[in-house]
């Protein structure tokens, strides 16, 4: 089959170079910049790596999943528990973390897994394991440049998962599921393993993102790791950069971590109106993301000028 | 010989609605049989029982002579039974290469697909320069066309087609029922369901007329088309004398 299910994937020729080079800039920024921009850096590449690691069941199998925190709850929490209670090593309570979750597969889709989460949190917040309510601390680490290499790797990872999707077998059964999953049936693809393999895939990067989490900031508690806020920050960095392109997701995490960045040292106040605005102008204008303005006939302009019309505004 | 497919004392429907009694129907090998009747008589919902889409709650369906009753859509597949669904239902946003290859995701061997594919170019010349296109930017006819393309993609030995004239030019629906006629000549079982009458009847060899859920009349195309009750019912002509 020749494999072509999204426009990344097509140009993905092209691409290559610059994601080399990327990623040797990503790899050498450490030692190029001050401690702050390294942080900021983490930031940027944690959210980017959740935003990959939704859009592979809110992109590419179109199933909105308000719960995805959950895994990163659970993987903060099991390397949380691991390292401060067991002593285990960072990198095996990190991996066990990932095993852990790739266990819990299943079918709990959208909003149920806003439910699922809440649970979850509820349970952290009651077991002795986990603490209760008043949280956990995790021993602290040595060098904050770790954490960047860890985000990093997630991140490679999850961008790595997006791309090669689309060339695959399952890529091709996702996409037709997401397309009409009546006529995806009535040409034999079975929905559920293929919606499952999408499902496992984001709750494995999510719990990777919440392992690493915890580590770094040595301090975990219900309500910070069991945040919705995590899903929706993914949810709308995916729908701005593009759903479903490998890509999209980053160059939204990079955007809009940035502005947000730079919006919350101005004002506090300010940052959640332009967040509460920014949700809405994508819904109407680019309910498919930037990549899809970009694609659109007569260039960007154009494409906004036929939505005004569409809309009556 | 035994026919292809056999569909016995079939009863079936969506939770509390029961919307098929008692059917029963047989398509045999290479035969083109039309299904015919009013909306909501249940003729999308016999193909769906056919093609393992929906579960009867009594009778038997059987395809070459092995029950087949209550197995999921994807085995069905792999038998050889196709399914052209109403409103044809492609993958919109995928380019029309991908569907059709979609079709063929029952099969694995690689040179015989794209063999198929150009086979299928081949059957609808119209598709050739639309490959690469979205699904959406198709026009009716060429949607259509490739919703059953897209379905003989899997290799079938039954063809299952529902509604296909709908919404269509008739020059569409006369460049797809010749498509119809050549599978059928080469060996291609063909069961269709299609509210024009006319068209149906005039390319099968048998035809089943499904009242509220019921088969009342079955026999001979070509005797179907001269009924007094389906030519008053279907074609809104007074029977001739």
């Amino acid at each position: 089959m020749t494999p072509a299910l999204s426009v990344t994937a097509r140009r993905a020729g092209g691409w290559r170079l610059a994601l080399v080079l990327a990623l040797a800039v990503a790899v050498g920024l450490p030692a190029l910049t001050n401690t702050y921009y390294v942080r900021l850096a983490t930031g940027i590449l944690m959210f980017a790596a959740l935003a990959c690691g939704w859009n592979l069941i809110g992109g590419y199998a179109g199933y909105p999943d308000f719960g995805a925190a959950a895994f990163l709850g659970i993987g903060a929490y099991t390397t949380g528990v691991l390292m401060a209670r067991a002593a285990v090593p960072f990198p095996l309570a990190l991996l066990a973390g990932g095993a852990v979750l790739l266990r819990l597969r299943g079918h709990y889709f959208a909003i149920a897994t806003l439910g699922f989460m809440l649970v979850l949190q509820q349970l952290a917040a009651n077991l002795e394991l986990t603490g209760g309510g008043s949280g956990m601390n995790l021993p602290v680490a040595r060098s904050f440049t770790t954490f960047y290499y860890w985000m990093l790797g997630v991140c490679a990872l999850a961008v790595a998962a997006g791309l090669s999707l689309p060339r695959l077998r399952v890529g091709y059964a996702i996409a037709a599921i997401r397309e009409n999953q009546a006529a995806a049936e009535a040409l034999g693809i079975a929905p559920l393993p293929y919606k499952i393999v999408a499902y496992s895939g984001s709750a494995f990067v999510f719990g990777l993102v919440g392992g690493v989490y915890a580590y770094w900031f040595t301090f975990i508690d219900p309500p910070t790791v069991f945040n919705v806020d995590f899903a929706i920050q993914a949810i709308v960095m995916t729908l701005f950069g593009g759903p479903a392109t490998a890509l999209g997701p980053v160059a939204g995490a990079i955007v809009l971590k940035s502005l947000d960045t730079v919006l919350t040292n101005v004002s506090i106040f300010l940052h959640n109106v332009f967040f509460g605005a920014l949700v809405c102008l994508l819904v109407v204008f680019a309910p498919r993301g930037l990549a899809d303005l970009r694609r659109a006939r007569g260039g960007i302009l154009a494409a906004l000028r036929a939505t005004l019309r569409e809309n009556r505004i | 010989m035994r026919p292809q497919l056999e569909v016995q004392n079939v009863d079936a429907g969506y939770g509390a609605v029961q919307v098929l009694w008692d059917v029963s129907l047989e398509v045999g090998a290479g035969e083109a049989v039309a299904l015919i009747g009013a909306n909501g008589a249940g003729k999308s919902t016999l193909l769906r029982v056919i093609s393992g889409l929906l579960r009867p709650e009594r009778g038997r369906v059987a395809f070459q002579q092995r029950d087949v009753t209550g197995l999921p859509p994807e085995r069905l597949v792999h038998l050889g039974i196709a399914h052209v669904p109403q409103g044809r239902r492609l993958f919109s946003d995928l380019s029309v290469r991908e569907n059709l290859l979609l079709g063929a995701w029952a099969r694995r061997e690689r040179a015989a697909i794209a063999a198929d594919l150009e086979h299928m170019l081949d059957l609808f010349p119209a598709l050739a320069d639309r490959l690469a296109l979205p699904a959406r930017q198709l026009s009716g006819g060429e949607q259509q066309m490739a919703a059953v393309a897209r379905a003989l993609m899997a290799r079938p030995r039954l063809l299952l087609i529902d509604e296909p004239s709908l919404g269509l030019a008739p020059l569409a629906v006369r460049a797809l029922m010749e498509v119809v006629v050549r599978l059928r000549r080469e060996g291609v079982s063909i069961l269709l369901v299609e509210q024009d009458v006319t068209v149906a009847l005039g390319h099968a060899d048998r035809g089943y007329v499904l009242e509220t859920g019921r088969i009342v009349l079955a026999d001979r195309a070509a005797v179907l088309l001269e009924n007094p009750q389906v030519r008053r019912v279907y074609l809104g002509l007074t029977a001739t004398s």
